[in-house]
């Protein structure tokens, strides 16, 4: 989907720039009544868009607008909500821990990120091809991001038991290595979770990857595989320089995911062993939702909103940037 | 242009729409109606026999006063749920949950003060239960309708084997799950049984709600109050220091605690104890017909905890019955409460096979042995008469139930921690959410 907006601009800016400039200027109204008869009211598409529009008001940008509101009140519906100004603000950021929190989701947001994409990209060259066989073992492959995450994380917490019998730990056993307390031992509880995200992150890079590699030039292997480049140099050279779109988007949708992390660290340590794997989800969810203090939530909400919309932000103007 | 009017229409709504969810007159007096119908939320799972216990109680105060009641089970997101209802200015008139939701929905003013002399029942209930019902100026904002405590539960099997007898102090305690864990109880010759069972989780403060059970047998506290409804921080005294030194050797010295603890909440760790990897847990009676289904009845033992350095004082818990601001029926609120609390109610609620409404009673006339002859319920009514032990109804337990959960959590997962460092930042910690709810002793 992504792979063909990589330059939307150039054909579309064309069009009407050189019918316009054919034109006489005064024939614009008179082309635009024209064009109204022929495709219906100016209202009609909006009409089209209507439900959907609507929908998005209700559960969209109605709670949006109010949790903005929310997170600047103490949010008490009985007794009526009291303006607070940026009192929720400073208890997010002051909280205890609020720094480490944010460093950790920075850090496992760039881990699971890096990780996924090159284990995605690494699975998607071996997966590549039209053979029968292959279409089944994508598919076994794709299999962890359907499972849901409440499955996936029962099913690695016993993985990870901490104990020599413990499935990982038997498998480390035969190497001479471990046991190690994996998400129960605060210096390992990260890489841990990690991990875990990298599983089950991967085989969606990998998809988005091979519907990409369709587009690299096979020719272009062939012209390198004639220069003497070797299999490597061909990856290096030819493959990742043709999915440069892909990694963009790919890096985005991975970026926000990270930043929002939750599900897997609140279903395997909930932040702790001593809090090493907290994120800023966990803490909001602690700090607003478990106690009971819904505009500390929402303000906590609204930063890490403000944090993924800067990241992406940037990320378009280099890629805009880069285009050019 | 036409199309920005439309946005701003389509603003203007949105603004509209915003501000009539946001505003409007708090706590309102209802006219009073004796005849409307009662609607009453339980925290339990819809479906489930806690439900149908409800029901039953509903039921009998029906057919013993006439009013009728519209039984709502909810058990996920339950305070949510309550929030947005409280949004509508439409509360159910009464409310069935935790003793510990006090605070929280106390400074919501989501509830209505009761006064004793129109719930004539409470003059039979148990002391402790209704001051546990007593907001932090004193006066009664909830009435509990059962209670339970804190026993502990043993691998009767397994200390047979080994030939010891029931722990009768901490001593004893340690050495027992020593036992457990060293000497092969369960004899199939492979080192993979743990002495103690222990949701050490920080997930809604799992860690610090076990171990208040020994914190407080050690003389020990989270909070201590100074008179005049004020707290101050009490992590750093003698007693809890060494109620944490103690609990965490059980850990990190003897290595008697089940492996994992620190990223387990309860359902893990029932586990550990069906599927006998672990010989002792310290639990409420709740636990036990699902223990007598899955480990067998004559496989476990309920004893009482052992003394500790101070006493036995064991964790009490229970639900409350809250009586909702705004109802308009006032009459049948304060008559269920009645009811409930009296010895009918009781008996109703204790009925059945599983999930009880009413664990154990908080009316003293009611005597458990006869309802319940099984002699463990005795057990867990003795803990909870004479050793039971609720936690402090200040305007917000949950912050201090999290950061000691966090520190408990770290201690007993990272064993190079110093002690009184990490205690010292948890009594910082504490005088701030203290201060914070305005109960921070000068």
């Amino acid at each position: 989907m992504s792979l063909d907006q990589a330059n939307p601009a150039v054909p579309s800016a064309a069009g009407p720039a050189t019918r316009t400039s054919v034109r006489p200027a005064g024939g614009a109204a008179a082309d635009r009544r024209r064009r109204n008869r022929r495709t219906g009211r100016w209202w009609t598409p909006w009409l089209f868009l209507a439900p959907a529009l609507l929908l998005f008001l209700y559960f969209k940008f109605i709670p949006m607008a109010s949790a903005l509101t929310m997170s600047f009140q103490d949010v008490q519906p009985y007794l009526g909500n009291k303006w607070v100004g940026t009192e929720n603000y400073s208890t997010v950021l002051h909280s205890d821990g609020f720094r480490e929190a944010a460093w950790h989701t920075v850090v496992l947001a760039a881990g699971q990120t890096a990780g996924s994409m090159a284990l995605g990209l690494v699975l998607a060259l071996l997966m590549e091809g039209q053979g029968r066989r292959l279409g089944f073992v994508r598919s076994a492959a794709f299999l962890p991001v359907v499972v849901p995450i409440a499955v996936v994380a029962e099913l690695w917490r016993i993985m990870y038991h901490p104990t020599g019998d413990g499935m990982l730990n038997s498998i480390l056993g035969l190497v001479g290595l471990g046991p190690s307390g994996f998400i129960n031992d605060p210096d390992t509880s990260m890489a841990s979770i990690m991990l875990t995200g990298i599983w089950r992150g991967a085989p969606y890079d990998m998809m988005i990857f091979l519907a990409g590699l369709t587009s690299v030039d096979r020719g272009l292997y062939e012209a390198a595989k004639v220069d003497g480049a070797s299999r490597l140099q061909r990856v290096w050279h030819v493959t990742v320089p043709g999915l440069r779109s892909v990694f963009s988007i790919l890096f985005i949708l991975a970026a926000i995911r990270g930043l929002r992390v939750f599900t897997e660290v609140f279903l395997l340590t909930n932040g702790g062993p001593d809090g090493s794997t907290e994120v800023v989800m966990t803490l909001i969810y602690k700090l607003g939702l478990e106690q009971n203090r819904l505009g500390v939530g929402a303000a906590g909400a609204v930063l890490l909103f403000i944090a993924t919309l800067i990241l992406t932000v940037v990320v378009h103007l280099l890629r805009r940037r880069e285009s050019k | 242009m036409q199309r920005s009017r439309w946005v701003g229409a389509g603003f203007l709504a949105s603004a509209l729409v915003l501000t009539s969810c946001t505003s409007g007159p708090a706590g309102v007096d209802a006219k009073q109606d004796s005849k409307a119908p009662l609607e009453l939320w339980v925290r339990t799972t819809p479906g489930g026999p806690g439900e149908q216990g409800t029901l039953r109680v509903a039921a009998a105060f029906g057919k013993a006063t006439g009013y009728k009641v519209e039984v709502t089970a909810i058990f996920d997101d339950f305070e949510t749920k309550l929030q947005q209802r409280a949004a509508q200015k439409n509360l159910p008139d009464i409310v069935m949950n935790d003793v510990t939701q006090l605070g929280a929905m106390h400074s919501q003013g989501l509830l209505r003060e009761i006064d004793l002399d129109k719930v004539k029942s409470t003059e039979q209930a148990v002391g402790q239960a209704l001051d546990s019902g007593k907001s932090v100026d004193g006066k009664q904002f909830g009435l509990p309708y059962s209670a339970q405590a804190s026993a502990l539960l043993i691998r009767k099997d397994w200390r047979e084997k080994l030939k010891l007898q029931v722990p009768q102090n901490w001593d004893d305690f340690a050495a027992m799950a020593e036992a457990f864990t060293t000497k092969d109880p369960d004899g199939d010759g492979k080192k993979n049984t743990f002495g103690l069972a222990a949701p050490l989780s920080t997930k809604r403060g799992y860690a610090s709600w076990y171990f208040s059970n020994f914190l407080w047998a050690a003389g020990g506290d989270f909070i201590t109050e100074t008179g005049d409804g004020k707290y101050k921080p009490a992590m750093t005294t003698e007693q809890s220091v060494e109620a944490v030194q103690w609990f965490r050797s059980l850990g990190c010295k003897d290595k008697v605690i089940q492996p994992g603890a620190v990223t387990m909440e309860t359902p893990p760790t029932n586990e550990t104890f069906e599927a006998g990897r672990t010989g002792m847990f310290v639990v409420g009676p709740y636990l036990m017909p699902r223990f007598d289904e899955s480990l067998g009845k004559d496989k476990y033992e309920v004893v009482p905890m052992p003394k500790g350095p101070k006493d036995a004082t064991v964790l009490a818990e229970g639900g409350s019955i809250y009586l909702m601001a705004g109802s308009e029926n006032r009459a049948g609120q304060d008559a269920f409460a009645d009811f409930a609390i009296s010895a009918e109610g009781q008996k109703t609620g204790m009925q059945g096979d599983t999930g009880f409404t009413v664990q154990l009673p908080v009316n003293k006339t009611v005597d458990i042995s006869k309802v319940r002859p099984d002699p463990r319920w005795a057990t867990y009514a003795e803990a909870y008469q004479n050793s039971g032990r609720y936690a402090p109804s200040i305007p917000n337990w949950t912050p201090v139930r999290q950061a000691t959960a966090e520190t408990i959590n770290a201690l007993m997962a990272d064993c190079g921690l110093d002690i009184e460092t990490k205690l010292g930042e948890l009594d910082n910690q504490l005088a701030g959410i203290l201060k914070e709810q305005g109960i921070a002793a000068p």
